[in-house]
């Protein structure tokens, strides 16, 4: 299992009340496998929509509304891992991200 | 109990939206969606500033729950609706609390405020004036909420249902995936539990399936015995406020508790039974 080095400042305060577009990471990854990336339209930032993580399975596991920049993260375990994004207007998108601890992957979707 | 003592869809909202006697409440995971926007005259519940005690680790007492109802507007008599982000899953929460607390008619927006959003349905950001009412709150209702010594005795006798994710109830990760990993001493899960993991009863839109797919999905797959009474459990009590709604009021099952301690209490308890492992 996972055990937790770092975790960032908000996340005591902020218990399991995640912000939109989930808690940022302010001071690298630390000891959790991170996923955060961007949502584009158009190649401008999408602030209204969500973002899940599904396992490799395909199963569901969490979900985060768009922050006002687009933006979402999230604290996997490392593995492998689909992105999948649901905006307005039934647009969609999906992408394969491979989650390390100690690292964060990065991504960018377009819808 | 039909879905449709239990919850409204969209266009329900959408035509009662003012209708004297109905009350929309929103209760989000992210406290501050409501204040960039919210369905027209709603009000807004803080599920952990408004729902917590401060101090001690428990909810606001009667009193507490009486005064919030009040400062709101929400008389004992109004029909409530509840909605939120993340497919519900604290507006189920607070749900609980409102049958805990004995307020008999209350539902929930089927398919929340994502269902809403992705339908680019209107969304506001004034806040409504609601005039103070006194709202009486009765003693908990003792038959929805488990303590941690029904759930140790409940172990290979009634149906525990762990409703986190499959990393968790393997002891892989201590948190929902998008939040740091923290609290509970050891990662696991209660042994005899059955791992359902929460968001497994809604659909992509945030609606709830069918009872029929709800009914398959708790039964024959993961192998929940009816017959029994169930104890649900999560984290630290919303997910598990959800699998209560859905196992309660949709498919109405008798005895269902809600063990709002949950993993970060019985994690962080000496001595108790801890299981590793992914779900058989």
């Amino acid at each position: 299992m996972s055990t937790v080095e770092q975790v960032p400042e908000q996340a005591s305060a902020s218990g399991c009340g995640a912000p939109a577009g989930g808690i940022k990471v302010k001071d690298g990854p630390g000891g959790q496998a991170v996923v955060a990336g961007l949502v584009t339209k158009d190649g401008t930032p999408v602030s209204t929509g969500y973002v899940r993580l599904l396992n490799s399975d395909g199963e569901f596991v969490a979900e985060v509304p768009l922050g006002e920049d687009g933006g979402f993260t999230f604290y996997a375990a490392p593995g492998d891992w689909t992105v999948r994004v649901l905006a307005p207007g039934g647009l969609s998108a999906e992408q394969l991200v491979s989650a390390e601890t100690g690292k964060i992957a990065e991504l960018e979707l377009a819808v | 109990m039909s879905r449709s003592d239990v919850l409204v869809d969209a266009d329900w909202v959408a035509e009662h939206l003012g209708d004297p006697g109905v009350v929309l409440v929103e209760v989000d995971e992210d406290t501050s969606a409501y204040d960039k926007g919210h369905i027209k005259g709603a009000v807004k519940i803080d599920w952990k500033k408004d729902l917590q005690d401060p101090v001690r680790r428990d909810f606001v007492d009667r009193e507490g729950f009486a005064k919030l109802l009040s400062e709101r507007g929400i008389s004992n008599d109004d029909t409530v609706i509840l909605y939120g982000g993340n497919n519900n899953w604290f507006a189920a929460y607070a749900y609980w609390y409102f049958k805990l607390y004995g307020h008999q008619n209350v539902k929930l927006l089927d398919g929340g405020r994502k269902k809403w959003e992705l339908e680019s349905r209107d969304m506001v950001t004034e806040v409504p004036h609601r005039e103070t009412t006194q709202y009486h709150a009765q003693d908990q209702d003792l038959a929805i909420r488990a303590f941690r010594d029904d759930v140790v005795a409940a172990i290979g006798v009634l149906n525990l249902v762990d409703v986190r994710s499959p990393d968790e109830f393997a002891g892989r990760l201590l948190a929902p995936a998008h939040l740091p990993q923290e609290q509970a001493q050891r990662g696991g899960h209660v042994p005899t539990a059955k791992n359902v993991p929460w968001s497994k009863a809604a659909q992509e839109d945030g609606t709830f399936k069918t009872d029929d797919d709800l009914r398959a999905l708790y039964g024959d797959e993961a192998g929940l015995d009816f017959g029994k009474d169930t104890i649900a459990y999560c984290r630290i009590g919303e997910r598990s406020a959800h699998t209560w709604f859905v196992l309660h009021e949709l498919l109405g099952q008798a005895n269902v508790k809600n063990y709002d301690g949950s993993w970060t209490e019985y994690g962080s308890l000496v001595g108790v039974p801890i299981e590793l492992g992914d779900g058989k």
